[in-house]
């Protein structure tokens, strides 16, 4: 019996050595030359699950030729246009370089980028920042203040009407008080404390090429505004933004960012190039007084 | 040398690149044929053709791309890892490597061009189309084309995670800096082709990989759409 295996696996052994080249010589004819190598596998990205969205996934709010020709469809149409160009239709109330689609990514539409239709049918809604209960109305006022740096329109005032019928608008069909997927921004783990000294790498690696080294974004040569919105610097949201928790940040840049590769960054670098984004000088927290914002800025500021 | 330090000389120096450039491009030189013959007398391309339009393009963006289109393609037989490995295991040999495409691009045509030309070639050129201007002739297309390739340019497909055109591309589709070439005034079968390129890794010069991983997301029919939007776009540039 012995002899008989022994028998059996030298022929084996002949037969695969004559028909196999050995396994770490790849046959010329057999390979392509590809230009792309494969610049995606690095570090950890090898081992990297970047989700496949399936149809049906996400809620898909209507068509923009939808919008009804009426009085509700003009101020629809006026919203929208406040909303991807807010530097020109809400000028006065904005006090930095940015439109609200810098962040609601593609006019409000995106998933995990803060989207209108998850947003609107959930207010009135209770917020830990303000420890009140807040209407839709409220909650945009609150954006102009930190986000755009700027004033609050007042409740009656046309740019909050139009927003509000918008972000109306594109919840037509959305169910009503329930959280929908892709609600506000991606959830992230937190494998160990975050450190700026890998985030600066990250971000000289993958956003200055288009926020810039210095972070203060990238303007147009043809016309006003911003190209690439700025991070940190003057033209930037303000401390008491959202987007200056690094929370929020990274659960932001998991998501979405760099543009169209969203979920390439790995948790942990998402909480790291925050956390160095966190520690640049932006504008003070109006909510402080202007003499504790001089005198005692918030911890970070360089 | 001249171009660093002479701060008064750098208009003239300028001047003679693209004197020097606009007679490259016009007469050719020993094996590289003049430019006009495929991308117009003013380097406007040739729609029916699909030669892409140079004229008013970003000087770094063509100076990358002629380097790109010279440069060979990775031997053949280079395996690749079909399993991962689990790097993580051993952060401190792996966390600091971070593999970098060259920038490759390969064409037919312009490949073998392009690797007889100099560096000094390469950077005339780019300073001379450059500084042409640019008028598009908008390509007339269906309605519901350009309907959809709109949607398509100015939103994207939020749904799948796919980003605007515009977001990168400018508002206009006219380009920005060296990293995004313009969309406008491209002839549909360039931009087709060159989404079909990066499909099929035949390209891979884009800045962070960005363009390949659009690209990967884009069918047929999206292609199409789009490249018919912005042959239809108006458009004028004015040369550096």
């Amino acid at each position: 019996m012995k002899k008989l295996v022994f028998l059996f696996m030298v022929g084996a052994l002949n037969i695969g050595h004559a028909a196999e080249l050995p396994q770490t010589e790849v046959r010329v004819d057999t390979h392509e030359a590809r230009a792309s190598i494969p610049t995606s596998l690095t570090r950890e990205k090898a081992i990297r699950q970047i989700p496949a969205i399936s149809p049906g996934e996400y809620f898909v709010p209507p068509d923009v030729g939808d919008i009804p020709t009426s009085k509700y469809g003009d101020m629809v149409k006026l919203g929208r246009n406040i909303f991807i160009d807010t530097q020109h239709y809400a000028k006065r109330y904005v006090g930095n370089g940015l439109n609200c689609s810098n962040c609601h990514l593609q006019e409000g539409r995106k998933a995990y980028a803060a989207p209108l239709w998850a947003a609107y049918p959930m207010y009135p809604e209770f917020r830990n920042k303000t420890r009140d209960v807040v209407t839709f109305e409220a909650r945009v006022q609150d954006c102009f203040r930190f986000s755009m740096n700027g004033i609050a329109p007042t409740l009656d005032s046309p740019e909050i009407k139009a927003i509000t019928s918008y972000a109306h608008w594109l919840s037509t069909g959305a169910p009503f008080n329930k959280e929908l997927p892709g609600r506000g921004f991606a959830r992230l783990g937190k494998p160990r404390d975050p450190t700026p000294i890998n985030g600066e790498k990250l971000y000289k690696e993958s956003c200055a090429s288009c926020h810039s080294l210095d972070g203060q974004g990238q303007k147009f040569t043809n016309r006003d505004g911003y190209m690439f919105p700025p991070l940190w610097g003057k033209d930037s949201f303000n401390h008491g933004a959202g987007m200056s928790s690094v929370k929020s940040c990274a659960q932001f840049s998991k998501a979405n960012m760099p543009l169209g590769k969203g979920w390439t960054l790995t948790d942990m670098e998402a909480w790291d190039v925050c956390t160095y984004i966190w520690l640049q000088d932006r504008p003070w927290d109006p909510r402080f007084g202007w003499f504790f914002n001089i005198f005692a800025p918030p911890t970070g500021g360089n | 040398m001249v171009t660093l330090t002479g701060c008064g000389k750098s208009s003239a120096v300028d001047q003679s690149a693209i004197s020097a450039g606009q007679l490259l491009a016009e007469k050719g030189r020993g094996a590289v044929p003049g430019c006009v013959a495929c991308h117009g007398a003013h380097g406007e391309g040739i729609e029916a053709a699909g030669y892409p339009r140079l004229a008013g393009l970003n000087s770094g963006y063509i100076e990358k791309q002629l380097k790109d289109l010279a440069r060979e393609l990775p031997p053949a037989g280079v395996v690749i890892e079909s399993v991962a490995r689990d790097y993580s295991k051993t952060p401190r040999l792996y966390s600091d490597l971070t593999v970098f495409s060259p920038g490759l691009r390969h064409d037919d045509i312009m490949s073998p061009i392009a690797k007889h030309l100099s560096e000094t070639d390469i950077h005339n050129l780019a300073a001379y189309f450059a500084s042409l201007s640019y008028t598009a002739k908008p390509v007339a297309a269906d309605f519901q084309v350009l309907e959809r390739g709109q949607d398509l340019a100015l939103r994207g497909k939020p749904e799948y995670g796919l980003p605007a055109c515009v977001s990168c591309h400018a508002p206009d589709g006219e380009g920005f800096g060296a990293d995004f070439p313009p969309l406008a005034g491209q002839p549909v079968m360039y931009t087709v082709n060159q989404i079909n390129k990066w499909q099929l890794g035949q390209r891979d010069n884009d800045n962070l990989g960005l363009m390949k991983a659009v690209s990967d997301q884009l069918t047929d029919a999206d292609k199409l759409n789009v490249a018919a939007y912005y042959a239809n776009r108006s458009l004028v540039v004015k040369g550096q």
